[in-house]
């Protein structure tokens, strides 16, 4: 190769790889912050539990609308309200700016032998309306985690002073009623007001 | 001469000060029993004036049936919440109790109240005693 022709091949070779560099910034979605999207969405399991107010929650309860799941218990002083504090707050500050639609927040319990539809609905009720709180039967509970893969475990304690250790991540389904994205802890405000409108639009 | 003056009013000053208590609590902060639950959480900051450490093992309080020593793990994705036997506070140090670790956990409510009243004790003996009011908000 000729040093002339040398030149032109680097020049194009230059032009080419700039061109493709930039189309690929065209195309690319924002990066989110720390939401893990599925690569294929995953149906919720089949379960029968029920809301606040008595009434059956079944895997079409979660169709036609997001929610933001979490997996605590009222028993809970520290890592439980702090965590439905941020998804509450997330929500307030997408409300703000003016994001539609604005996720549903769901806390299912992991200690049904406590939590009653009615202290849950007293617990979820304190971070704003709207929100949904679970509870039921040990065994339908179980169907639930098992299929997402949270975890749970009771542990030892006297009469009713015992703790719950549970998965800390909050799941985003989406309203064909899957899992659709996971936001590990720790949750920060921010990360969801940035993420989740990002997720929807990308639906 | 001046400059002996300010050195002995600071002396004076040094000498008549109070003698700094053992362990002083800041930053103190207790959260108002969620609704429905009967248990809340408290965070404070613990220093230690003394040369030696301070172990708390035991605290009390008269709004509440039982208070535990408690501190949240997040371990590999799952929240832990353990009972802990101690507060070490090493000499001239500070322990921070904060929200996702190491917290007082106040359980069973002995009635409505509006301030609470935390004793902390060592081995043998009560250490600090400290009265606030709840947080306005309840977590």
């Amino acid at each position: 190769m000729s040093p002339k022709n040398l030149i032109i091949a680097i020049v194009l070779a230059i032009a080419l790889s700039t061109g493709v560099f930039v189309a690929m910034r065209l195309q690319a979605p924002p990066a989110l912050k720390t939401a893990f999207v599925l690569p294929g969405a995953a149906p919720l399991p089949e379960f029968a539990l029920v809301d606040q107010s008595g009434n059956t929650i079944s895997r079409d309860s979660f169709r036609n609308h997001w929610d933001l799941l979490f997996f605590g218990f009222t028993h809970c002083p520290d890592i439980c309200p702090a965590t439905l504090q941020v998804l509450a707050s997330a929500r307030n500050e997408l409300d703000a700016a003016g994001q539609e639609p604005l996720p549903r927040i769901v806390l299912v319990s992991v200690d049904p032998e406590r939590d009653t539809p009615e202290l849950m609905g007293k617990y979820v009720g304190y971070f704003g309306d709207g929100n949904l709180g679970i509870t039921g039967s040990l065994e339908e509970l179980r169907k639930l985690t098992s299929g997402l893969g949270i975890y749970f475990e009771k542990q030892a304690g006297q009469g009713d002073d015992y703790a719950v250790d549970h998965s800390a991540a909050v799941l985003l389904v989406n309203p064909d009623g899957e899992f659709h994205a996971l936001f590990s802890s720790p949750h920060i405000v921010e990360n969801y007001v940035h993420d989740v409108p990002l997720i929807m639009e990308g639906q | 001469m001046r400059p002996y003056l300010l050195l002995a009013a600071l002396l004076i000053g040094a000498c008549g000060a109070e003698p700094q208590p053992p362990l002083v609590a800041t930053e103190l902060v207790v959260t108002r029993p969620m609704p429905g639950a009967r248990m809340s959480a408290a965070y404070l900051s613990l220093t230690n004036n003394t040369e030696a450490t301070i172990r708390i093992t035991r605290v009390t309080s008269a709004q509440f049936g039982s208070v535990q020593l408690h501190e949240s793990i997040l371990d590999n994705g799952i929240a832990r919440m353990r009972a802990i036997p101690a507060l070490e506070i090493p000499a001239g140090e500070t322990l921070t109790l904060q929200r996702g670790g190491k917290h007082l956990m106040l359980m069973r409510p002995t009635g409505p109240a509006d301030v609470v009243s935390l004793q902390f004790f060592d081995d043998e003996n009560l250490v600090l005693s400290v009265d606030t009011e709840f947080e306005t908000k309840a977590h």
